[in-house]
């Protein structure tokens, strides 16, 4: 019986989506070819770190990006800047609380072309149990076996508890955390 | 305007004497003697101190003061191999003056070797740093765990050697003044005048 609800349930989802016009074609993620770095400052001077694990999808047509929709999902647990000592520093609830936290998401059902190959994704970055809106601009670089995405925006790690205590004060760990982010992807099916 | 005679009159006051340090040796030597105190007291401050912002403020003092320690040594050695140092008081025993030798020579390398230990701990940590927030340091060796803890290592001896020999070195120059009662810690005072 279980199953049969959730069949029909699965259909009405199904049927409920299929009279929406064509949004354009759906995007994969390839891991190997993608990056997501994020640039902290320690004394003014550039403290790179990267997320291992990510993944991003993507409906999107890049002559109509309207109705398009971008789903990223980020492994906050993966993260790593090269330092041990800062590693385990980064896991405790003063920083990401891993426990707590482990995942960040930013979703974003409102992509515009800004001009030429770049665009603007307005949406909501949920990072820390903390929902803001953000946008990430990102060129579009189509290529035989699939697309690019490319971009970068500055996040105020304040605004989402990142440092929290005496370690909100930003004379010595900046306001600013620069993401950078390459995603490869391929057309999904 | 320009006088030969008089610019070499100048250049030769700075220059030291048989008897006499040249104000260079001078400014060297007190600058120097205060940064390696602050210097001494950042380090033991810093590494005591618990993680937090301030922990990471005073390594960033202690690490930019140590750079500039190291380029204040580079000059000061070639200032210190083109002015011979002035004689020691006549009637010294061999063995203080070994001894004072040694020290000194010990005194420059601890100068140049405790920065530059520094520099691994940083480097092999991986840590990234600007001196003074404007020169960033370029890294000595590849990022490694066990380089770093054993560079910290001897950071930390050659700077508890340090302590001792700068012990050493300021217990001899009160022996000077307060039991020998000669001018080798008189001429090295800033207000010292020197003979025309």
């Amino acid at each position: 019986m279980k199953e049969i609800v959730a069949s029909a349930g699965l259909c009405g989802l199904l049927l409920a989506g299929a009279p929406h016009p064509a949004q354009g074609a759906d995007w994969k993620m390839d891991p190997a070819g993608s990056r997501l770095e994020f640039i902290a400052t320690f004394e003014k001077t550039p403290a790179p770190g990267v997320f291992k694990e990510f993944d991003a999808r993507l409906r999107f047509d890049p002559e109509k990006p309207a109705g398009g929709s971008l789903d990223v999902t980020v492994r906050v647990t993966s993260a790593d800047m090269n330092i041990a000592d800062v590693n385990k520093e980064i896991r405790g609830k003063d920083w990401f609380d891993y426990a707590a936290f482990p995942q960040a998401e930013f979703r974003s059902t409102d992509l515009r072309r800004a001009q030429g190959n770049r665009y603007v994704a307005r949406g909501t970055l949920s990072l820390k149990g903390v929902k803001q809106p953000v946008e990430v601009p990102f060129t579009w670089t189509a290529s035989a076996d699939g697309a690019t995405m490319e971009g970068e925006l500055t996040v105020k790690r304040g605004a989402f508890g990142i440092g929290a205590g005496e370690w909100a004060a930003t004379d010595v760990i900046g306001a600013d955390v620069q993401v950078k982010f390459k995603v490869k992807l391929r057309k999904a099916g | 305007m320009h006088d030969p005679a008089a610019s070499r009159y100048y250049v030769g006051m700075l220059r030291n004497t048989a008897d006499s340090w040249g104000a260079p040796a001078k400014f060297f030597h007190w600058v120097m003697a205060a940064l390696i105190l602050a210097q001494i007291a950042l380090g033991l401050t810093a590494a005591s101190w618990r993680l937090s912002p301030t922990k990471l403020e005073l390594f960033f003092w202690h690490k930019s003061t140590g750079m500039l320690i190291l380029l204040l040594v580079a000059l000061r050695l070639l200032w210190r191999l083109a002015n011979p140092a002035p004689a020691l008081p006549s009637g010294m025993p061999a063995w203080e003056r070994a001894a004072a030798r040694a020290s000194h020579l010990l005194l420059y390398a601890l100068m140049i070797a405790l920065p530059i230990a520094g520099w691994i701990v940083n480097s092999a940590s991986n840590v990234p740093f600007r001196i003074f927030w404007l020169i960033p340091l370029p890294a000595v060796v590849a990022p490694d765990k066990s380089t770093a803890d054993l560079a910290a290592l001897v950071h930390g001896g050659l700077a508890a050697l340090l302590a001792l020999v700068l012990v050493a070195h300021i217990g001899a120059a009160l022996r000077h003044h307060f039991v020998k009662r000669n001018t080798v810690l008189t001429r090295m005072l800033p207000s010292a005048g020197r003979a025309p």
